[in-house]
């Protein structure tokens, strides 16, 4: 059945375009673990090009949701597309457009820095894969550490090192979560930097953080998980840092 | 298709690769080897070790128990560190995984036999000199299916965070019909110098076909980060 408004007729504005086909569409997304239910029916589009942070106290959900996204994992009811492509069986060139940082590293610990980046960037078919990986590293500052095993790195290098294989194949929709876990400030502001280019560059991301005040700054949009359920959905500049934080303590 | 098997040999050479740097997997495995090889060869005493029937059935228990601590420990790297899910983020579909991850276990697999084999032939005085074009195709056939399946089992099993032992429990029952087959080949063809015959060599290749299709089409569905 096709419905012909009048709206849909008036061409649309590049701004409108972008908001037509959103980077992430869920419709009632849910997801059980045994009995439980970890996400309750979200409903949430992020526009193409947005810059989005998820709060929520511990077991809130929000790594399971980035997990769902990432399509790690399916969600057990409701529906998920990405750049308009459903994620019930996603093509592999749906999953190159994806970048993820998650709780765990995803490196090998016998590999070096750069094995490893080269490892990851010949999968996505990143050209030049070495030159890009030492440009990661550089970003990340572990360029002297570029040929050291990965298992004799700090727990923040080895963090670094998995912002870098996220990104080494310059993803349209970056998924984030806790970036900034374990880092020390100058990591944390070069890690922001690079986030903040991705964004520039009219990618997609979404990141999950603890910190409230740090997110307004980052974000355009806040995002409040509870229970797995969406408690709140702010434009960043509209937020207030205590009223949010009253939301994540719930 | 090139470029499928290109991120098959990437997958794999990546294991070989950090092998190679730890020598964790090989090392182990050719200790245990050698060890059953030499314990039941002992065991049996010097009537039943002249017999060449009872140096197959030694080696093939060498290359199952081997066979499964490969199979964990290629496993066991993907696991680390949430490698696996690193994996599966990438472009490519999930039969890349299986086959690299197959391609590699085949290969420590041949590595264990290059080691063992000789042990038993001096300690069975196997002489494998009788029929080793024979020798070499039975335990190819039996090495594919074997891996085939392990390779599917050890990525199920590590999901279930259940492990140590688990995998040899569930491995062995269902690889046994390619251990009947490729047992009593050999000991038709070493025993009773019977030549390779072309019927069993069939079946051994029906089986792997089958574990080999069966296992890369379930691959998909177990898998989990
Ligand atoms: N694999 C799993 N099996 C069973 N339950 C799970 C699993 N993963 C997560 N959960 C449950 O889902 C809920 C949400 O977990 P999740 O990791 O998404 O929270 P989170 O918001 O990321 O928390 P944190 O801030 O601690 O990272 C928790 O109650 C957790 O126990
Ligand atoms: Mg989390």
């Amino acid at each position: 059945m096709i419905a012909i408004t009048a709206e849909s007729v008036t061409p649309l504005t590049d701004a409108e375009i972008t908001t037509a086909t959103p980077a992430v569409r869920m419709r009632g997304l849910s997801k059980r673990y045994d009995e439980r239910w970890v996400l309750r029916d979200i409903t949430l589009d992020v526009p193409t090009g947005s810059y989005l942070a998820l709060l929520g106290a511990n077991g809130a959900g929000k790594s399971t949701l980035l997990h769902t996204l990432a399509m790690l994992s399916p969600a057990t009811r409701g529906e998920l597309s990405l750049f308009g492509e459903s994620a019930a069986r996603p093509s592999p060139a749906l999953r190159a457009r994806l970048g993820m940082i998650g709780h765990q590293p995803m490196l090998y610990r016998d590999l070096s820095a750069i094995e490893n980046l080269v490892f990851f960037g010949k999968l996505y078919d990143v050209s030049r894969p070495k030159q890009r990986a030492m440009d990661m590293l550089e970003r990340v500052g572990l360029a002297d550490r570029a040929l050291s095993v990965v298992k004799t790195f700090s727990r923040g290098m080895v963090q670094r090192l998995s912002i870098a294989r996220a990104l080494m194949h310059a993803p349209e929709l970056l998924l984030a979560d806790e970036p900034f876990s374990g880092l020390d400030v100058p990591s944390v502001q070069a890690v922001s930097a690079l986030l903040a280019e991705l964004h520039a560059d009219g990618k997609t991301v979404i990141l999950t953080n603890h910190d409230v005040r740090q997110s307004l700054e980052l974000a355009q949009r806040v995002v409040v998980l509870g229970r797995g359920r969406v408690v709140s959905d702010r434009r960043a500049q509209d937020a207030n840092a205590d009223e949010v934080t009253r939301e994540v303590i719930g | 298709m090139t470029r499928v098997l290109r991120e098959i040999m990437l997958v794999s050479a990546k294991d070989l690769r950090i092998e190679a740097r730890s020598r964790q997997t090989l090392g182990l495995v050719a200790v245990l080897g050698v060890l059953i090889v030499v314990v039941l060869g002992l065991g049996l005493g010097p009537q039943q070790v002249k017999s060449g029937m009872a140096a197959t059935a030694v080696l093939w228990v060498a290359y199952l128990f081997g066979g499964v601590l490969c199979f964990e420990k290629t496993m066991a790297v993907e696991r680390h560190d949430g490698a696996l899910a690193g994996l599966m983020l990438a472009p490519i579909d999930r039969g890349v995984i299986y086959a690299g991850k197959l391609i590699s276990n085949l290969a420590l697999m041949l590595a264990l036999a290059l080691i063992v084999t000789p042990v038993a032939v001096v300690m069975f005085g196997f002489d494998l000199s009788a029929a080793p074009l024979g020798f070499v195709a039975i335990m190819a056939g039996g090495f594919v299916g074997f891996a085939a399946i392990g390779t599917l089992f050890a990525a199920a099993v590590s999901s279930t965070q259940s492990q140590g032992g688990l995998l040899a429990v569930v491995v062995f029952p269902v690889s046994l019909p390619l251990v009947i087959v490729s047992t009593q080949m050999m000991m038709r063809l070493f025993g009773e110098g019977e030549p390779l015959g072309a019927v069993g060599l069939t079946v051994l290749i029906a089986f792997d076909a089958v574990y080999l299709v069966v296992s890369w089409l379930v691959f998909e569905l177990i898998l989990e980060p």
